[in-house]
């Protein structure tokens, strides 16, 4: 884990009342409370509060995974990211063509 | 004669009692294993909010009202959480005798406690005996969900929140069950606000200090502003904080249910034994008495003829 490139980063999205998604990503879309945010692995370390909206996140792979949230939080260090709202689901799951 | 239809009609009243109480119990130990579930479900969120608690502590000095409030308003507010259904043994009576003594303690030190009630069964102990509830909610006791502990938690950080001169509350209390394991659950008393986080700063953190602080855990960077930060996550922490005793405590009602019914299963069985080792006694003695009384006649026609 430790030795392995730092081109992804942690991604672990939960709501109150269950876990909704956590793996692997090279970026990470997140509604920001100024407007959307972007992270990328090795960002610095951030806790930023979230308002209702999309986290897309975008696996190693190019997959693309949408979360629609409500309000909550997130907070990144050591290359990880963690997602905390108090609802969320899964909505859409499609693979880009690029 | 009458004794043993007495003995039969209680014999079969007792049995339909065992019945009850045994689906009762199997019902206890099917929602146990729901509720491990959701406690377990919940913790990823409750960890989440607690290491970013952890985070701000361990940078600021917190001077937001939740985490520091001024002393000199007496109001407290304590909610005590019970269940919506008897049948669990000691389970309610146990927190309204741990909140009783709450309460006497803190008018004790000149406080105003004020009481919030959730579960029928403790609302309907405070209303019969026409006290003062602030709040009362029903409803899902053994299976609370997120919608509830919001309910409550924005109730009590409304209250929380209010100025003191009008009806704010300085402090705010639990009573709830923690769960420790199947047939052990404690009362306990939480004082929930102001929030007294254990960070691993053990002094009163002060300016000098910070850069130490600092150096220990990873330096972040709050966003749109550190306060802005803390007005958004201290209330999800207290909410998660009071979703966590709601599930704690659903889980402690469960189980002591499927204990007391347990029991109530066992006693009834042992009545019905005991039942019915008295209806056969008398059911034999009738006998043997008819035949006494027979065989006796008999002799007496007998010796008559010879």
């Amino acid at each position: 884990m430790a030795g392995s490139d730092k081109t992804t980063m942690q991604v672990n999205i939960v709501a109150a009342d269950h876990p909704v998604w956590h793996g692997e990503a090279k970026s990470v879309t997140i509604p920001a409370y100024e407007g959307g945010m972007g992270i990328l692995p090795n960002h610095e370390p951030v806790l930023t509060v979230i308002k209702q909206g999309t986290v897309t996140v975008v696996e190693p792979d190019d997959d693309r995974h949408m979360f629609e949230v409500t309000d909550g939080f997130i907070s990144f260090d050591s290359n990880k990211l963690t997602v905390a709202v108090e609802r969320g689901r899964d909505v859409q799951y499609s693979t880009t063509e690029q | 004669m009458g004794s043993q239809l007495a003995l039969k009609s209680r014999i079969r009243s007792t049995e339909s009692l065992e019945k009850i109480f045994n689906a009762q119990e199997m019902i206890a130990s099917s929602h146990i294993a729901k509720a491990r579930d959701v406690a377990l479900n919940a913790k990823p969120y409750t960890d989440a909010i607690f290491d970013a608690v952890q985070a701000l502590v361990a940078h600021t000095h917190i001077t937001h009202p939740i985490a520091v409030k001024d002393e000199n308003n007496p109001r407290v507010a304590v909610l005590a959480l019970t269940s919506d259904r008897g049948m669990a043994g000691p389970y309610t009576s146990s927190i309204i005798r741990e909140t009783e003594t709450l309460l006497a303690r803190l008018e004790g030190e000149g406080k105003k406690p004020e009481l919030f009630v959730y579960g029928r069964r403790g609302s309907t102990y405070y209303k019969y005996r026409n006290r003062d509830v602030v709040a009362t909610w029903e409803g899902d006791t053994d299976q609370p969900g997120v919608e509830i502990a919001e309910t409550i938690s924005n109730t009590l950080m409304d209250a929380y929140m209010k100025p003191a001169d009008q009806g704010g509350v300085s402090e705010l209390y639990i009573v709830y069950t923690e769960f420790i394991n199947m047939v052990v659950q404690k009362v306990r008393v939480l004082r929930m606000l102001p929030v007294e986080i254990v960070g691993n700063t053990a002094s009163v953190p002060d300016p000098d200090q910070e850069v130490d602080t600092a150096n220990m855990s990873p330096l972040y960077a709050f966003e749109p502003s550190l306060d802005e930060v803390l007005d958004a996550i201290l209330p999800k922490y207290i909410q998660s904080r009071i979703h966590e005793c709601l599930l704690t405590a659903a889980a402690s009602e469960t189980a002591s249910r499927q204990n007391a019914m347990h029991t109530a299963t066992d006693n009834a069985r042992n009545l019905i034994d005991t039942l019915t080792r008295k209806l056969n006694a008398s059911r034999q003695a009738s006998i043997t008495q008819e035949l006494t009384e027979i065989i006796g006649s008999a002799d007496a026609l007998n010796t008559k003829e010879e």
